[in-house]
């Protein structure tokens, strides 16, 4: 380069000192230090930061350029780096995170806008055909009728409830699309999860199942519902999410009707149900309304079935109880694989 | 040769673009997003495929983010995503330019 730029990049949790002068400039532009980012790349001159941008497994987090120092294109060369960065870590489909009013900054460096939430937050892909190919595919699958149904289930793991849930949903549908979260960070492995759920659910008429993808419940769309088994539930963004499904996927499918079961236990899960409602069926999109139908769980001696009880359940080992809600083959699946082991029970 | 992986080459700096290649069955499919895709759109993407043409290439899915490249950098960028791309590289090199 023929100035005196440097770049480079650093790793938060072990270099200190470059991680408050990260804290420092995102400050200055408004924007808050979030954990979790693996990786930063910083651009210096004579020592004082200039840029920075971070990485959390594909997902490009606290991007910011000295607001004093823009217009010299700087930002090409910080979405260079990071690019290159996460193809080295073995991410070269990337998602990130920005405000509204920075879109089109981020559109000149190859990012492409999936939904936005106006005047909060925008969610951005570094291709201009993620989405389109993906629901291509999604359009193949379509299947003709006056009501179309979607349920999009983590399963973690799969109960007699999401058993039940499934029966209702089909019955009420022409035709129904299931998906699995397919995001490996739950408890349950996404190949446990989706075995259970085919098995669980294969006799039932009218249902397709399908793969989740990077477009729904993903780190990428909705990293806050995995934060939930962490305990760091916070009043968790769910709209971005909830539009990617309105605006595109729904559409390719011509889904009609989003089902969920009613959430007593969880509050992710809770908010997201309720924000379902708002983000689906209210006018804020111009993809026509999805209906949203919120099915009351079914219940096992007075207490609603859910996956979030049973893995309560499995973590203080109580498999008499875990028997009562769910199938079988998930008991199986519990028993071999993810019993915990007791160090007292010696 | 055959794109066994996800590769990446170039820069978003002006004059310069960024190409990923990826595997892809059945067809040769260029994604090109240009500034000047209006007018120089379709040269861009006959440079590019020319290039991959010579390197036996028949399918992939190479995107193209470009910042006004020369022809001669198109090809530079193309050949270097290939070279990534692939798990041995047999092409001549001196067969290229």
């Amino acid at each position: 380069m023929t100035d005196d730029l440097q770049s480079y990049t650093i790793d938060p949790e072990r270099e200190p000192d470059e991680r408050e002068d990260i804290r420092d400039l995102l400050a200055k532009c408004g924007l808050d230090y979030e954990t979790g980012v693996e990786a930063f790349v910083v651009f210096r001159r004579k020592q004082r930061l200039m840029a920075c941008a971070g990485l959390e497994k594909n997902i490009v987090k606290c991007a910011a350029i000295d607001p004093e120092l823009r217009g010299e294109a700087l930002g090409l060369k910080l979405l260079t780096e990071v690019s290159h960065l996460a193809y080295e870590r073995g991410h070269s489909h990337l998602f990130l995170y920005t405000k509204p009013d920075c879109v089109e900054f981020f559109r000149a460096c190859g990012f492409y806008l999936l939904a936005e939430v106006p005047g909060l937050v925008a969610l951005m892909e570094n291709t201009p055909i993620g989405m389109k190919t993906y629901c291509d595919g999604l359009k193949r699958l379509r299947r003709p009728g006056a009501v179309i149904g979607a349920i999009v289930m983590n399963a973690n793991p799969f109960t007699r409830g999401h058993r039940y849930l499934v029966e209702r949903a089909a019955a009420a549908c022409d035709c129904l699309h299931v998906f699995v979260v397919a995001e490996d960070v739950s408890l349950i492995k996404y190949r446990d999860r989706y075995a259970l759920v085919a098995e669980g659910i294969a006799d039932i008429p009218r249902v397709m199942l399908h793969h989740g993808s990077e477009y729904m419940v993903s780190r990428a769309t909705f990293s806050a519902y995995f934060l939930k088994e962490k305990g760091l539930v916070e009043n968790c963004c769910t709209a971005i999410d909830l539009l990617i499904f309105r605006n595109h996927i729904g559409p390719a499918l011509g889904i009609t009707h989003r089902f969920v079961g009613t959430e007593p236990f969880c509050r992710t899960t809770f908010k997201y149900n309720a924000d379902m409602r708002h983000w689906l069926r209210d006018d804020v999109s111009p993809a026509p309304a999805i209906e949203v139908v919120e099915i009351e769980r079914t219940q096992s001696e007075d207490v609603a079935i859910s996956a979030s009880e049973v893995r309560r359940l499995l973590a203080a080992d109580d498999f008499n109880r875990i028997r009562r809600l769910v199938p079988a083959a998930t008991l199986e699946l519990l028993e071999t694989k993810y019993r915990v082991p007791r160090s007292s029970a010696a | 040769m055959k794109i066994v992986r996800e590769a990446l080459a170039g820069t978003l700096e002006s004059s310069d673009l960024m190409v990923r290649i990826a595997p892809r069955d059945g067809e040769l499919a260029i994604v090109l997003q240009s500034e000047v895709v209006h007018q120089f759109g379709a040269q861009i993407e006959a440079v590019a495929r020319d290039c991959l043409a010579r390197l036996g290439i028949t399918e992939a899915l190479v995107v193209i983010e470009d910042k006004g490249a020369l022809d001669c950098v198109v090809a530079a960028r193309v050949q270097t995503a290939v070279s990534r791309a692939v798990d041995e590289w047999t092409a001549d090199w001196s067969a290229l330019s």
